[in-house]
């Protein structure tokens, strides 16, 4: 088991590398000068000057031909961004922030523990929701409470966040004073942000359930077991969802991947300090190594998540064996 | 058993009430970036900054200068040095003593070009600092420099504790000691810093026990939080929310002038704006006190000058009536009687209502026959565009803001309109050149004498409107919602937040 998760990890080396190159590629093509950003619009062209060398923004990215050119050194071809970037990397530096001068890993770690924790709590919530939505709908298909069903999933997920989150601001936590308006702390502070941002995720997976069920009732064995004289309740719980239950983990890992890239808006709404919003300053102040950090770390994030999902399969069904 | 918890929990009521904390709760619009005040480059940041470090000299909100740790200078005739004595018995919070050393330690760190500090440029005269006694500091600037006192009202310029940088080195930004009223406490990023009030403060105490900042940068849950009471005071209140928010019987808005002027420049080097009867057709095509009243709720004042009032140097210089009749005329004059075409330049959320009201002058420019095409850009890349040299700049009519944080008005015109300051050496992005005026604003920055500088300033705004320089639109108001039991707020036309003689009812 461990040794097929570890071989995994490695496979996913490559797929990591490229979002890497992706990433650095991206965010030095847009326009706009970190170092302009850095220094201010009042930075004379001097500073504007020793801004760029400090923040090594001076060299080519990939190639350097004019130093190799210059000292005949061919080690001198790859005295690059991307250079100094991987080479750092590998000795576990990804920089500082050019913004607060904060270490990158410093800023990653301030922030990520939020998104981890409304990652989880929106996960629970449309599990909570979304399954027995599903399983209720599957169970009496065509009738008043599938229609329901189906129409609070249309809803959910045509719903803006940002929109339901003020709502919920202003009725529950304005009008109602049930919840906090917003920030991260206790408990409180994070039911509202956990109910905006899992709605969507809900109303994915009882579609999901629903439609993963319904293929598994028509199944012959469930006739079968219906034939026997099982009760619904065991029919349903011990034959048919189980088998469901694959596709539901898989939306489930990819719904849980993308919470993990930072719900931006949510954040945003409920003052929520999480990757999301850490990542959108950073892109606007062109902090170069904020943002390859923070992408690089959600990719990470997302090949984990699909590999835990991964083994989750083999715990539920047991004719996929890892070797 | 009953009984002792009984006592306990009594026990506990008197001793939290007796401990009561009365925290001040400030919701601003984002985050600090850094709290080393020599590196701040933001309001949210400068405005934390402003409550734990102190600057030499302080601008009040009325515009004057007055000192704050200094007592009292005095200028060479040549007006080169620069003598200043410090007040004396004040303490940093972290017991260093505060003397000639310690701002020495500041200053030359400020000015160190290793460090590359943004606002250095502020005492960029400033050869070099000499501690001439344990209380007095002496600067020796490179040129006569008229406005020095204002720059060092800057907040970029605080005197922090030297033993504070020298210890805690790259991790000082998160752990700034001053000697100002309130010390820091904590900071929890994204979130809040907590500030408590410094009782060795050698002024006036506090009449709060401390500030907590929050950072809410979604306007409406930024409102939510100060109508639930879970903040005191709101910053930069849509104007779309101000009736309903006054209406409440526990909030009121309070609308204060800020330094800020907003303005559409025109590049003097492309045509058709380098005829001026051209601008001045398009200043008199746009109706500013509509969209004053209309886009910004009467939250801005209608520019009649380049700067703001308030600011020294300041005077009305005119006022380009709104009169579309008057500006098809000057466009027929000027040989467009049937208008142009041209692209307008806007950010997008930079400036309060930026791409509405831009969108308004266009449909006002259409009235008088302009077409002009609205480009709008992600700041970073539009900072990029607008900022290219003469001969590759694309832009040519493009909306901007500029705050004059010093007070003085060599800060508000030098940079915007001096031939030396060009772009991108500088930010005159709109080109502007005019002899006279760059001999005035030399003149005045040069000149001590007060009331000299205030009619040369005059004489170059009065040029500077008379040739319809920008389209001049306004000066924003700062408009914030505090709740009625706080009292001795402060709202910075510098655009700072001051909570040092706030008190609660």
């Amino acid at each position: 088991m461990f040794t097929y998760f570890f071989r995994r990890l490695l496979a996913a080396l490559p797929a990591i590398f490229g979002v890497i190159v992706i990433v650095f590629l991206i965010v030095r093509l847009a326009p706009g000068d970190p170092a302009l950003m850095l220094a201010g619009e009042l930075a004379t062209p001097e500073i504007l000057q020793l801004t760029r060398e400090r923040l090594g923004l001076d060299k080519p990215w990939f190639i350097n031909t004019e130093a190799f050119l210059e000292q005949g050194n061919p080690l001198a071809l790859f005295d690059t961004q991307f250079t100094a970037f991987i080479v750092n990397l590998a000795q576990g530096d990804l920089g500082a922030s050019t913004r607060t001068r904060s270490p990158v890993l410093t800023e990653l770690g301030n922030f990520y523990p939020a998104t981890l924790e409304l990652a989880l709590g929106a996960m629970i919530v449309a599990l909570l929701i979304g399954i027995p939505a599903g399983l209720i709908a599957a169970v009496k298909p065509n009738t008043i409470v599938d229609y329901f069903v189906t129409l609070g999933a249309l809803i959910g997920v045509s719903m803006p966040v940002f929109w339901f989150g003020l709502l919920a601001i202003l009725f529950f936590s304005v009008q109602l004073g049930w919840f906090p308006v917003a920030g991260r702390g206790t408990l409180a502070h994070l039911v509202l942000p956990a109910i905006s941002l899992g709605a969507g995720s809900a109303a994915i997976i009882a579609r999901m359930t629903r439609s993963a069920m319904l293929e598994v009732l028509s199944q012959d064995y469930v006739r079968t077991a219906r034939a026997k004289g099982l009760a619904q309740r065991l029919v349903i719980n011990k034959h048919a969802f189980r088998n469901a239950l694959i596709p539901v983990v898989t939306i489930t890992g990819l719904q849980f991947g993308t919470l993990m890239a930072g719900a931006v808006l949510t954040e945003t709404v409920f003052t929520w300090p999480g990757i999301g919003s850490l990542l959108v300053t950073s892109i606007l102040a062109r902090d170069y190594p904020v943002v390859q950090g923070a992408v690089l770390l959600i990719a990470i994030s997302f090949i984990v998540i699909n590999l835990l999902v991964d083994m989750i399969y083999g715990a539920i069904d047991p004719r996929i064996r890892y070797d | 058993m009953k009984k002792i918890l009984a006592v306990f929990a009594l026990l506990l009521l008197l001793g939290s009430l007796a401990t009561a904390q009365r925290i001040l709760i400030v919701a601003q619009g984002t985050d600090a970036v850094t709290l080393d005040a020599a590196d701040i480059t933001d309001s949210p940041s400068a405005t934390v900054s402003s409550h734990i470090a102190e600057t030499l000299y302080e601008l009040t909100p009325e515009g004057t200068i007055v000192p704050l740790l200094a007592e009292s200078h005095e200028v060479s005739a040549d007006g080169k040095v620069w003598t200043i004595r410090l007040r004396q018995g004040v303490t940093f919070h972290d017991g260093t003593p505060f003397n000639a050393e310690a701002v020495k330690f500041n200053i030359d760190r400020f000015l160190d070009p290793a460090n590359a500090f943004t606002f250095r440029f502020l005492l960029g005269r400033v050869a070099s600092v000499e501690v001439v006694d344990e209380y007095t500091v002496r600067f020796n600037l490179s040129t006569t420099f008229a406005p020095f006192l204002a720059h060092l009202t800057h907040n970029s310029v605080a005197i922090q504790s030297p033993t504070a940088i020298q210890t805690f080195g790259e991790n000082y930004r998160d752990n700034p000691v001053g000697t100002g009223p309130f010390r820091f406490v904590s900071w929890v990023k994204g979130q809040h810093i907590d500030l408590a009030t410094f009782e060795n403060y050698w002024g006036e105490r506090p009449g709060i026990d401390g500030v907590r900042f929050l950072a809410v940068p979604e306007a409406t849950t930024r409102m939510a939080l100060v109508e639930t009471g879970e903040a005191h005071v709101a910053v930069r209140v849509p104007p779309a929310d101000v009736a309903r928010l006054d209406a409440h019987p526990e909030i009121t808005v309070d609308n204060t002038s800020g330094v800020r002027t907003i303005y559409i420049y025109f590049n003097h080097t492309k045509e058709p704006f380098t005829d001026v009867r051209v601008r001045r057709a398009i200043n008199h095509a746009v109706d500013k006190e509509l969209i004053t009243e209309f886009l910004l709720g009467g939250a801005a004042r209608p520019s009649d000058a380049p700067v703001a009032p308030g600011i020294f140097g300041y005077t009305p210089v005119g006022f380009y009536e709104f009169n579309p009749e008057l500006a098809r005329q000057l466009l027929a004059e000027a040989g467009f009687p049937d208008g142009f075409s041209t692209t307008l330049y806007s950010p997008t959320g930079r400036y309060v209502m930026d791409i509405q009201i831009t969108e308004a002058v266009q449909s006002m420019l259409a009235d008088v026959g302009i077409t002009a095409e609205i480009v709008t850009l992600e700041w970073a890349a539009y900072l990029e565009i607008t900022r290219q040299a003469a001969d590759v700049n694309v832009v040519p009519f493009a909306m901007l803001g500029w705050g004059t944080v010093t007070g003085d008005a060599d800060y508000g015109l030098f940079p915007l309109f001096h031939t030396s300051e060009h772009a991108p050496a500088g930010s005159n992005r709109s080109f502007y050149s005019n002899a006279l005026v760059d001999a005035l604003l030399d003149e005045a920055r040069a000149n001590p004498d007060p009331s000299l500088r205030e009619q040369l300033y005059r004489d170059a705004m009065q040029i500077i409107w008379d040739d319809a320089a920008w389209l001049f639109l306004h000066s924003e108001s700062q408009l914030t919602a505090i709740r009625d039991e706080v009292q001795g707020f402060v709202v910075h036309p510098t655009e700072r937040f001051l909570a040092h003689r706030a008190r609660f009812r």
